[in-house]
């Protein structure tokens, strides 16, 4: 190949633009293999999904796939068995999320204080976090609360308590319960951080300005804890929304649909009732519904820290 | 208002080799500012918390009007501190902050407001009330940390180094505002610097302390004219006394080649001492027209317009350093002069021991 080198100094004047756009891109093109694996793994799917929410279309049947228009939403909205499993969800998440931090916050509270064996005491609390979800829902529908043999049963024998079924008679409880346990540490930890971040002589402050422990609490640390919680409320409700695992493993939704939720309603739609057509139209439902809830949820987080209260 | 008593106080922080403040003796009255001073790390601050109730007295007391204050939590002991980052409540307004002490005291909501509004007319803080703290500049929330203290009309008011972190001149305008409204509120007030300036313009008494031990408690003025030891001479007064390696005998006290004759009852006090050091104040020290007891080499000398400090060295003993105060006329750099020694104003210290010798 051969090539005249152009003059550096003619050349100058009209690279300067097209050189910073390619330095642009130098800075950028590794990022470009990470960006186009997730659009082929989440926007790809989720057009395809919209594509076949607009379609009737049943895996028992091959070839019955044909254009049927919004006929699949509309059926969305008529399905009772759908608002129920959305209630379901409602409660499950809020649920679980708001009685998971409210214990958070009373664990973080006693491991922020100084005892022996903290360390040990704080790394078993953790645990739970760390327990695959599958394995700590078997855990609790079979060790914990199995009529026969289970921990539960055993522990309230004395309160005259026998072989009570648990996940029969509670269904949605018990698997809350089982979530709760899971997400308890998460929420310990984020506000175990935002206790050790107050600073001391805030504290030392009020003491010597007459207030006692829990008016403290209730002035100075839940307000400072605010931005925290609101956060761990968001973290764990994002995630708690999607909760399949438990609800697979301790009831299948069960008895009936009374302990489903709406992943699970879906997943039951599209490979038990092989609905492929209803089941997206519901998932693109509960995405957008989802998407909608989620965005004031984080404009909430993000107006608290960006009014970052500095400590004065 | 109250009388405050540090009786052998003690507190050992948990695997520390020796006490924080040890066997602390000081009788406060009420309605006095006293100022504990001394270098980091000597317990000053220490001795302030344990009186504020957040150190532990592990040994011997600490009685606000007679009454023992070991064991009594912090918020029963009605007093007022001020934090050296002034610990505001970020979420709640200045108002709110000022009016927190009262709020707990279950003060009626009328009653509160009223009181934290005459308190920020004191301080010139009415325009803030409504404002969080983290909109207030640095002198500003300084004012609203003392607001918080006078809003309380407690016993006793705690300050923990509060101008530290203030520019110099607001440090010095607030200073006087300080003292001045302690003077008119009269109530018992123990403030903890280490800065020897605001300890001597600012308390009525001044305790300084080296090590966790006192050393001296005395007006400004008698810390200023007779330190009991050479610490307390080095550390009160800028610039520093000057301080001599010196012997005695019947002739008079020889430092290198000079020989001083201090006053009978002082020269009869240092016999005996084998090793003395000798301690002369800069003004003390005067540059004379050819005679003099010292010869000293100029190295710098710092104008400050109304007069001047000449640093130098002894022309005989190189390592001996020597300040003088001058007038506006003063030698220059590298000059050698004689300086007289005023042997009225001797201050001489056991170099053994560092403490005092005759009256």
């Amino acid at each position: 190949m051969t090539a005249i080198a152009p003059p550096v100094a003619a050349a100058r004047p009209a690279r300067a633009r097209p050189d910073r756009r390619r330095q642009g891109w130098v800075r950028r093109a590794p990022l470009l293999p990470a960006l186009v694996f997730t659009i082929i793994v989440t926007q790809l799917p989720f057009l395809l999904t919209l594509w076949y929410s607009l379609q009737s279309w049943s895996l028992v049947r091959p070839g019955s796939e044909h254009f049927v228009g919004f006929s699949n939403y509309a059926d969305v909205f008529k399905d009772s068995q759908f608002r129920t499993t959305a209630v379901n969800t409602v409660i499950m998440t809020v649920g679980t999320v708001l009685i998971a931090m409210v214990i958070g916050v009373g664990l973080a509270l006693v491991l922020d204080r100084k005892f022996l064996g903290r360390g040990v005491v704080r790394t078993l609390l953790i645990t739970p976090f760390l327990v695959m979800p599958v394995a700590g829902a078997l855990l609790w529908k079979t060790t914990m609360f199995d009529p026969t043999f289970g921990i539960v049963n055993f522990l309230l024998r004395p309160f005259g308590i026998g072989h009570f079924n648990w996940v029969g008679s509670f269904p949605l409880g018990s698997v809350m319960i089982e979530m709760i346990w899971q997400w308890t540490p998460f929420m310990m930890l984020l506000v175990l951080a935002g206790l050790q971040s107050q600073p001391k002589d805030i504290l030392e402050a009020a003491s010597t300005d007459g207030a006692r422990p829990l008016q403290i609490f209730r002035e100075l640390t839940l307000p400072h804890l605010r931005r925290y919680i609101e956060l761990g409320i968001v973290l764990g409700a994002v995630y708690v929304v999607n909760e399949f695992d438990a609800v697979y493993m301790m009831t299948q939704g069960g008895p009936g649909i009374s302990s489903a939720n709406l992943p699970f309603y879906i997943y039951q739609r599209a490979f038990l009732g092989f609905q492929v057509g209803q089941a997206a139209a519901m998932g693109v439902v509960v995405v957008v519904a989802t998407i909608i809830i989620a965005t004031f949820a984080l404009r909430l987080i993000f107006t608290s820290f960006s009014g970052t209260e500095q400590a004065a | 208002m109250a009388e405050v008593t540090y009786d052998s106080a003690t507190c050992i922080y948990p695997g520390a080799e020796r006490p924080a403040v040890d066997a602390l003796q000081l009788a406060i009255k009420d309605g006095e500012f006293v100022v504990m001073v001394g270098p980091s790390g000597c317990g000053k601050t220490t001795a302030l918390r344990m009186l504020a109730g957040l150190e532990e007295i592990d040994d011997g007391s600490i009685r606000i009007d007679g009454k023992d204050m070991v064991g009594v939590p912090s918020r029963d002991r009605d007093i007022a501190m001020v934090f050296q980052n002034y610990a505001l409540y970020p979420s709640k307004t200045v108002g709110e902050n000022m009016g927190f002490a009262l709020k707990m005291q279950g003060v009626a909501k009328d009653e509160r407001a009223r009181r934290v509004r005459e308190a920020a007319e004191l301080l010139d803080l009415e325009p803030f009330l409504d404002r969080k703290p983290r909109n207030l500049s640095g002198g500003q929330r300084q004012r609203v940390a003392m607001g918080r203290a006078i809003v309380r009309e407690p016993k006793v008011f705690c300050m923990d180094e509060p101008l530290s972190n203030l520019d110099a001149q607001l440090r010095v305008s607030t200073r006087t505002q300080i003292a001045e409204l302690q003077r008119r509120l009269r109530v018992t007030t123990v403030y903890v610097t280490h800065d020897q300036v605001e300890a001597m313009t600012m308390g009525e008494r001044v305790a300084v302390m080296r090590a966790g031990q006192l050393q001296q408690f005395a007006s400004p003025t008698e810390l200023y004219d007779r330190p009991t030891n050479v610490f307390v001479a080095g550390f009160i007064g800028s610039p520093a006394m000057n301080r001599f390696d010196a012997t005695a005998d019947t002739g008079g006290i020889h430092l290198g080649v000079a020989t001083l004759r201090p006053a009978d009852a002082q020269l009869r006090a240092a016999q005996g001492h084998s090793k003395l050091i000798v301690g002369v104040r800069p003004e003390h020290l005067a540059i004379g027209d050819g005679d003099g007891e010292l010869t000293v080499k100029v190295a710098l000398v710092e104008d400050l317009g109304s007069d001047s400090y000449i640093y130098g060295r002894l022309a005989d003993d190189a390592s001996s350093s020597v300040i003088v105060r001058s007038g506006r006329e003063h030698p220059r750099h590298g000059d050698i002069v004689k300086v007289a020694v005023d042997t009225t104003h001797l201050h001489i210290f056991d170099a053994d021991t560092g403490l005092r010798l005759g009256e």
